[in-house]
């Protein structure tokens, strides 16, 4: 087999391909796959043999629009790409025969893009509306009928397609409409708004200023640059289109392994798994340290419950985090690499192996890379179901075949850590990073973010919100924007009660901090974690207590049980809260809790049990009130919460049944 | 059955061990005791029997053995391997039977101690054989703020059993997972590896009667 050379990858580079005029993309990722975009890109595979149609159609991974899967996107001469969501088999027809051939575009599926702009470039094709407003989706119907009757009325109805929106990416502004192809957006219109756009913007070609919805997107994607546009399962379209191992190349023929550390440095990186160590300096202690062997380890290991960051990443880009790795064993003198992944996720373990073997045929793993000095190598071994294998110590001994116990450090890994050897661990998302970084520079990455977080963070935002999907933002933006502006708020309208970060070892935000800016510092201060990612947003209904309890249990069934303070001290508070969440807590257990609590996130071993503790603590400093709802009112009030008949927010009603109370508890 | 009671010549009984019960039950009931001659008959039939079960027995060793050192030979090389032969293991069995294990440990020169410290360690291997089929519940956070719990119980008492049981006739196992990462088709559930999204627990009868008619249809 002919493997790639430095001049052909140079080549890439200096001309990328153009794009077929025509294509389909269908995003299968897990998601996706689930949602039955398998049967969708079946339909379409047979559809296009049958009528023998010439447009290219493209597997990709997932932009992130969970909320919608499946979704395709389409892109047909002269037109915008245009997402489609919630597509079935059934659809598939109307997307060749309207979108492809007639150049329409089909009613409550389209996404709009997120790329608005502020000045109209040629005239409008289509008009994307949707309502916004309170009642969502009630008065798109009636807009669309406006448009297309003063359309009508103007002789445009041939021109200028009106077509209902799934999404629009704007929300709770009342009316939007998007116009197509330039993206120029306008929220609030109301009825006397629509001749005056009909007759200013799509016929005079002018931006009508006081209903532009100026506010650019908050996302801006580095990590997830190729998610939803490459093929995952071709290393070709990863070279040709996503200039693709630019960075390594760059690494290794442009620059040194300190000037690839400088790079990092200069970049501000910090590991995107929670902790937030500066990612050059892990390179440079595994770098200084002598030794005749090193290694590299992609943490893939993704367990907490309610984030698919890395599972996203690994299914839609899995070069991106190899050529990452690469350069990282690159800096640090590493020949060998190891992708740990969650056994819970074939689909990501099935690409990045086949990532892995793609790469090993073209000649960019092995021996002499590109005809370089640098040898490396890069194996997947698989998790088997243990939160703590998320722990480094524990990691490693789980690669190495043992139970996954974390040890006590010092020695870190970047001193003694697989085999004994010097290894540096980083996160799915850091590595997907590294190759944007050595592409673009260092500098370019630091101007995004915060004073000391740099960069961008991706976040899996679901529970009660809106739109359930990945959201890759500049750290520093707020997490109402993130949560209003990106999301669209919260499901059905109801009111937000917190966001909790960081899974079982995060806490929760109440409402009232919702402007901080996201860091690793900010969200500390606030009792909480950064994490990997994931991000849960609660509405009223949602009892704080519970909330506790259910992270805890999940610590508490992690816990290798090692260390004392872990795996009693878990197991004590989780009765005790539960004892609480039964109604039957006593008044001296809110103090109880905080001595365990402090005792466990001491001198327990490693980062599982330090932080076990965070739910709690974090959901008693901000909701303590709830948890002394539930010791004042007794079992009855317990039964009433537990049957949605009583508010967890509000302390029970003193009524004949429960026992009057002192409203200090600590008197009593 | 009754058939092959009748008091008879040694000689021509069937091989069948309940016959053979049956026989030597007839035989106390009428003397009082076995006689000589039949008991030494029927031991004898019972080597020859016991002689055909061990070389059955042996070929299926064999088999294991061959499987065993097969999955060995391709992660021999290998340092740490151990988990990745249990996986592989695992997805031929669906669990990992003890023989195998045992015989996992004679290969590897590993003591069998260290291999169940392993296999118990991590949620994901399984000693027990699974069910026919599998209903997996997904616990993550997302799923379990938008009902996840409801959706557990409801099964729990349709089918009668604790998640991580089987039904008693092998069919249908129920399972909880920590997240299957389909949070935002929460709450999800997976029905034989097809996952299911925005699942009501109205609808839990629905699948299980899907499975029971799929388990007809195979019966």
């Amino acid at each position: 087999m002919k493997t790639l050379t430095r001049q052909e990858l140079e080549d890439f580079a200096a001309n990328p391909p153009a794009n077929p005029p025509e294509w389909i993309r269908v995003q299968l990722d897990t998601g996706g796959i689930a949602a039955g975009a398998e049967a969708v890109h079946a339909a379409l595979a047979h559809e296009r043999e049958e009528r023998k149609l010439l447009f290219s159609l493209q597997r990709a991974g997932s932009i992130g629009y969970s909320f919608a899967d499946p979704v395709i996107e389409v892109q047909a001469p002269g037109m915008p790409r245009i997402h489609y969501g919630h597509v079935t088999p059934e659809l598939v027809g109307q997307v060749i025969e309207d979108h492809l051939r007639d150049r329409r575009l089909i009613d409550d599926h389209v996404i709009a893009t997120r790329q608005r702009a502020v000045t109209l470039d040629g005239p409008v094709t289509h008009l994307l509306v949707r309502d916004t407003g309170p009642e969502t989706g009630s008065k798109t119907e009636f807009f669309q009928f406006s448009f297309t009757e003063e359309l009508k009325r103007r002789g445009l109805a041939e021109r200028v397609q009106v077509v209902r929106a799934l999404d629009i990416g704007v929300y709770e502004e009342g009316a939007v409409i998007q116009l197509l192809p330039s993206g120029v957006t306008y929220a609030n219109v109301l009825a006397p708004d629509v001749a005056r756009i009909v007759a200013e913007s799509i016929e005079g070609g002018r931006v009508i200023d006081d209903l532009l919805w100026k506010t650019p997107d908050r996302q801006v994607r580095i990590v997830l640059r190729n998610c939803g546009d490459v093929d995952p399962d071709s290393l070709d379209d990863y070279l040709r289109r996503a200039s693709g191992y630019q960075g390594l190349r760059r690494a290794l023929f442009e620059s040194n392994p300190e000037q690839v550390i400088a790079e990092l440095k200069a970049s501000g990186l910090r590991g995107r798994g929670g902790a937030g160590f500066p990612t050059w300096m892990k390179w440079q202690l595994t770098r200084a340290q002598p030794a005749p062997q090193r290694y590299v380890i992609c943490n893939g290991d993704e367990g907490d419950p309610g984030a698919f960051m890395d599972r996203s990443v690994l299914e839609s880009d899995p070069h991106s985090v190899l050529e990452g790795m690469m350069i990282a064993a690159y800096a640090m003198g590493a020949s060998k690499g190891y992708f740990y992944i969650r056994a819970e996720y074939p689909k990501a373990v099935e690409r990045i192996e086949r990532a892995i073997r793609q790469a090993r045929e073209q000649g960019l793993l092995g021996k002499n890379i590109l005809g370089s000095t640098f040898s490396f190598e890069a194996k997947v071994r698989l998790g088997a179901g243990a939160f703590v294998c998320g722990e480094e110590t524990a990691l490693i001994a789980s690669i190495e075949g043992r139970r996954g116990s974390p040890s006590p450090r010092p020695p870190y890994p970047s001193v003694r850590g697989l085999w004994g050897m010097p290894t540096a661990i980083n996160n799915v998302e850091t590595l997907a990073c590294v190759p944007a970084i050595l592409t673009r520079g260092g500098a370019w990455f630091a101007g995004f973010g915060t004073e000391t977080s740099k960069g961008t963070k991706v976040f899996a935002v679901t529970g009660k919100v809106r739109n359930a999907q990945l959201v890759e933002v500049p750290m520093g933006t707020t997490l109402r924007e993130i949560i209003y502006e990106v999301c669209g708020g919260v499901l059905d309208g109801r009111e937000i009660k917190a966001v909790q970060t960081g899974g079982p070892s995060g806490g929760v935000i109440p409402v009232q901090h919702l402007d901080t800016r996201v860091s690793y510092e900010s969200l500390q201060q606030l009792g909480s974690i950064m994490g990997s990612g994931g991000m849960l947003v609660m509405d009223k209904t949602d009892s704080m207590v519970e909330v506790a309890k259910f992270y805890l249990k999940f610590c508490v069934d992690e816990s290798c049980g090692k260390c004392a303070p872990c795996r009693i001290g878990g197991y004590q508070l989780l009765q005790i809260l539960d004892r609480i969440s039964r109604g039957r807590g006593s008044a001296g257990d809110l103090a109880l809790i905080q001595r365990i609590c402090q005792a466990m996130q001491r001198a327990s071993l490693c980062g599982l049990g330090q932080t076990a503790p965070n739910p709690v603590l974090s959901t008693l400093r901000y909701f303590g009130e709830e948890y002394q709802a539930f010791i004042e009112g007794g079992p009855s009030y317990a039964r009433k919460v537990s049957r949605g008949s009583a508010s967890p927010a509000k302390a029970p009603e003193r009524t004949g049944t429960t026992p009057p109370v002192n409203p200090t508890p600590s008197n009593r | 059955m009754k058939s092959a009671a009748p008091a008879s010549p040694v000689g021509h009984v069937s091989h069948d061990e309940s016959a053979l019960l049956d026989l030597l039950e007839s035989l106390k009931q009428r003397h009082g005791f076995v006689p000589r001659e039949v008991s030494d008959e029927v031991s004898r039939l019972v080597e020859v029997k016991l002689e055909r079960l061990r070389r059955i027995q042996s070929q299926l060793d064999t088999t294991i053995r061959r499987d065993v050192q097969q999955h060995v030979a391709h992660w021999r090389e290998e340092e740490g391997n151990l988990i990745m032969i249990l996986h592989a293991i695992q997805n031929q069995h669906g669990y990992v039977p003890r023989e195998v294990a045992m015989e996992l440990s004679r290969e590897l020169g590993v003591k069998l101690a260290r291999i169940y410290e392993v296999i118990t360690f991590y949620h994901y291997f399984k000693l027990q054989p699974p069910g026919a089929h599998t209903v997996t519940v997904c616990n993550g956070t997302a799923c379990y703020l938008k009902g996840s719990g409801e959706l557990l119980n409801e099964l729990r008492s349709q089918l009668g059993i604790a998640e991580g049981q089987t039904t008693p006739d092998r069919q249908i196992h129920l399972d909880t997972v920590r997240c299957i990462g389909c949070c935002g088709m929460a709450p999800a559930i997976v029905v034989d590896g097809k996952t299911c999204g925005h699942v009501k627990s109205s609808e839990i009868a629905g699948h299980l009667a899907g499975l029971r008619a799929k388990k007809e249809a195979v019966a």
